[in-house]
Order: structure tokens, then sequence, then C-alpha cells
């Protein structure tokens, strides 16, 4: 892509990303505040396509789509005001939050600023860029897929503890409604 | 990609849009009306814009965008022609199966927008049923794209020149089919609207504009996702005697025609039967349909 093209995708796109992101944690409605953070990092998958990096910025569109609509789902389960009609707060401790979100943010706009970045461009078979696929693809691979596999397991546990009668899965008092189609 | 490329993809999507509609009423009520089709259009877009008492507005008016956004961007990955590939980048299979990805929310924030029982309803059961179908989806497109050795959709299209893949992964296809047909919301998958059980579901609230809208997003939807199948699985423009533009665009029809046949002809899917399937068949099916491609892949094609 062009130079303008590249800006006309760039800006726009981390405007509203930090837009969106902002508005996450405005928003008292669970199902508006994922739908906004899937906003926020679909606008980031874009910086990727807008930067030609075409695998990692689809990759991004796709995965952030799935995993934030499971997320909404979780959020609206689990919350006991998933709509935000009782105006609830997602921020607490708003003044030291602040200070020190504002302060992070500060610090790493210093440090992006005042770093002496490399200015040259790395192929597709640059060395580094091979020696990241092998080490992903090869000796970390068993690493990512425990992750995986501890986050799955941590999502079923979660579920298994919300159940009505958590893990033991108790049933239900006599007479009283366990609510589901049931 | 040229400066005409999304003025030809916008095209490809309106006159697809309007020779699926045809094939529809071909099939479900074995007459061809196009003026009756122009009517009821017409008759739809004269229906004022509703503004029902919806819980949150924002959501509901913005879904049958995102949802003509999603449908678009799928038809523009789809290689139609070699001198029309539209949006041809190198994890452009990616691409496709990203776009199509974007239907879950918009059909979710169209049923929580509206606030009714019902719509909230739709939009939970389509959650549900799209989280079942993602993987086989993904799962499918790595098969397919394992021999050609590429993600890049015109590559694929080129793997098959001498024998389509439908005959080399007939599992594969058989997944992937029913996998679309539940993205297009059609029968026997339309669990978010379901007629007759949810009165219209997650899609039950929009008159007017936001429902021309919704109804024109699914037949692109249908379009994009035949297109695809075609050029995944049946060898795309590769053809004799017929220029390939011609043969894309037949391959497309008749795969559109099989999904709305079949699909008119099966009972709707209960939400918990049609999940407990994907989840305990079809999902390790798909893993098995990627070791078989591996399989092929390194006997065959290398």
């Amino acid at each position: 892509m062009s130079e303008l093209a590249t800006a006309l995708v760039f800006w726009p796109a981390a405007i509203l990303m930090v837009v969106t992101g902002l508005f996450v944690f405005i928003t008292p409605s669970m199902a508006r505040a994922g739908l906004l953070l899937l906003a926020s990092l679909a606008f980031a998958g874009l910086i990727f396509l807008a930067l030609a990096s075409e695998f990692l910025g689809l990759l991004m569109l796709l995965m952030m789509s799935g995993e934030m609509v499971i997320m909404v789902f979780f959020m609206i389960m689990f919350m006991p005001d998933p709509g935000g009609l009782m105006g609830m707060d997602m921020v607490h401790e708003k003044r030291r939050s602040a200070t020190v979100a504002a302060s992070i943010g500060v610090a790493l706009a210093v440090v992006a600023i005042l770093t002496d970045w490399p200015v040259r461009l790395a192929g597709t078979d640059a060395p580094d860029v091979r020696a990241i696929g092998f080490e992903v693809m090869g000796r970390s691979m068993v690493t990512f897929l425990f992750a995986a596999m501890t986050i799955l397991f941590a999502m079923v546990g979660g579920v298994l503890l919300a159940k009505y009668g958590g893990r033991f899965g108790l049933g239900a008092p006599s007479g009283e409604d366990r609510g589901g189609a049931g | 990609m040229s400066n005409w490329t999304p003025f030809a993809i916008v095209g490809v999507a309106l006159v697809g849009a309007a020779i699926a509609s045809l094939i529809e009423q071909i099939v479900t009520e074995r007459r061809l009306a196009p003026a009756a089709l122009v009517r009821s259009g017409v008759e739809t877009l004269r229906h004022p814009l509703s503004r029902p008492d919806v819980r949150d507005a924002w959501l509901f008016h913005l879904a049958p965008f995102l949802l003509v956004m999603a449908a678009f961007t799928a038809v523009a990955f789809v290689p139609w022609t070699s001198g029309f590939r539209g949006i041809d980048l190198s994890a452009g299979l990616i691409g496709f199966a990203a776009a199509l990805t974007y239907v879950t929310p918009a059909v979710f924030m169209a049923g929580w927008g509206s606030g009714r029982a019902e719509g909230v309803l739709g939009g939970f059961r389509w959650l549900a049923l799209m989280l079942a179908y993602a993987m086989p989806i993904a799962m499918v497109t790595t098969a397919v794209a394992a021999p050609a050795g590429s993600l890049r959709p015109s590559d694929i299209v080129e793997v098959q020149h001498t024998v389509p893949m439908a005959l080399v992964q007939p599992l594969a296809l058989g997944l992937w089919l029913p996998a679309v047909l539940a993205v297009c919301f059609l029968p026997p998958f339309d669990l978010p609207q379901a007629e007759g059980e949810l009165n219209g579901g997650a899609f039950s609230e929009y008159r007017g504009f936001d429902a021309a809208l919704i109804a024109f997003a699914q037949k692109v939807l249908l379009v994009a996702a035949s297109g695809m199948t075609a050029a995944m699985f049946f060898g795309g423009w590769n053809g004799p005697v017929l220029p390939p533009g011609l043969w894309m665009a037949l391959k497309t029809a008749v795969v559109a025609a099989f999904l709305l046949w079949v699909g008119g002809r099966v009972p709707r899917f209960q939400t918990d039967r049609v999940l407990s399937i994907a989840w305990k068949l079809a999902n390790p099916l798909a893993l098995l349909a990627i070791v078989v491609s591996g399989l092929l892949t390194l006997l065959f094609y290398r």
C-alpha cells in the first residue's frame, strides 16, 4: 500500500481503537462493553493490515471476533446486572487507578519517543524472522499448547463452579425452580 | 488489485444477490417471478424504519450494517476468475473466515438490541451455534490449504487444475457445506430467526430499510459462501471450453441451488441437537480431516 493509504487507515483506526477501548470502561452494559472491546481489537487488527502485516492482522480479526463474543457470553452469564439497567460502574478506586494508568501511559509514550528505533526493513526471509518462526513452531509449541489447555480447563472449571451446587453437582432443593428450559 | 476492484466487488455482490434470490424462488417455490421479487423488495423498503422500544438502540441499528459489511468483505476474498481475484492476499482464506465470524456479533447485536425475549433468545442461540461451527470452518480451511501449501485462495484454485478438491477430500466438503449453510442462517440452521417458533427472533423488530439490509446481507453471504465453496472444492474457474468466469459463475450457482434445495427439505434442527452433533461429531471429524489432508499432502502434493 502507498504511504497515503497506510496513513488513511492507520490514524482513524488508531484513534477509534483508543476511543472504543475507553468506552469499554464507561458503559454500564456488559453486552456493550464486550462488543466495544471487540471493536477496539478489530481496529487493532486493521492497524496490522495497514502496516502490511496481513497474516497477523487477519488472524487478529478472526480470533478476536470469536473470543470477544465468547467473553460477552460469559459476562452476561456471570454478571448480576448484564444489561446495565441498575447503573453498575465498572471502575473502582477511581482516582488511584486513573493516576496509575496516566503515569504508565506517559512513561510508555516517553520510552516510545526516546527509543532509537532501527530503520532497516526485515524481509520475509530475514534470519531473525525465520528464527522466530522456528522458535514458535518448534520448542515453544509445547508451552503454547499447555497454556491453551490451561485456559480451557479454567473456563470449564469456572462454569462448573458457577453452576448450582458447585463442583459437587448437588441437585437443587426439592420444589425449587432450577431455571433453564427444564 | 486495481482502483476499480472495490466497485467490481460491490457489483458482484449486487448481481449475485439478485441471482441468488431468483435461484431461491426456483428451488423453494418452483417458479420464476422476478416481478414478485421486485414487488416484495419495494414493499419492504416502503415500510418506515422501526423505532421500537428497543433496549439498546445503538446495537440494534448498527447490526444490519455490520452484517452487510461482513458479507461484502467475504465476497471480496473470493477468487472469481484468474483476471479478477478480489482482494488477493497471501492469507486470503483467513480473511474470508474472519469476515464470516463478524456475522456472529451482528446477529447477537440485533437480538440483544431489540430487547425482546424472542430476540435475545435468538441471539443467544446464534452465539451457541456459531461457537460450535466456527471450529469446523477454521479446520476445513486448514485442510484445504495444506495441499496447496498456501492460504491464498487463487493458489488453492490452481492446485485443483487436474483433480477438484471435492474428490480428494470429501470429508472436508461434508463438514464445510453445513457449516457455511449455518453461517448464512438459512434453514435448517435458521435458529436465530426461527419463523413460526420465535416469530423472527433476533430480526423480529426490523422493518423497512433495516429489514431489507438484513435480507440482502443474507443473500450476499450465500453468494460468498457458494463462491468460496466452488473455489475451494470444485476447482473454481478451471474447466474446458467455456470461459473461466462463466465456469466459476455456474459452479457458484449450482452450489447455492444445492444449499437452498437441501436446506429447504430438512426440518429445522433443535438447538441442543445441533450443538451436540457439532461438538461430538463434526469437531472430531474436522480434526480427522486435517490428519487426512496432511497425509494426502505428504503423499501426492509434494
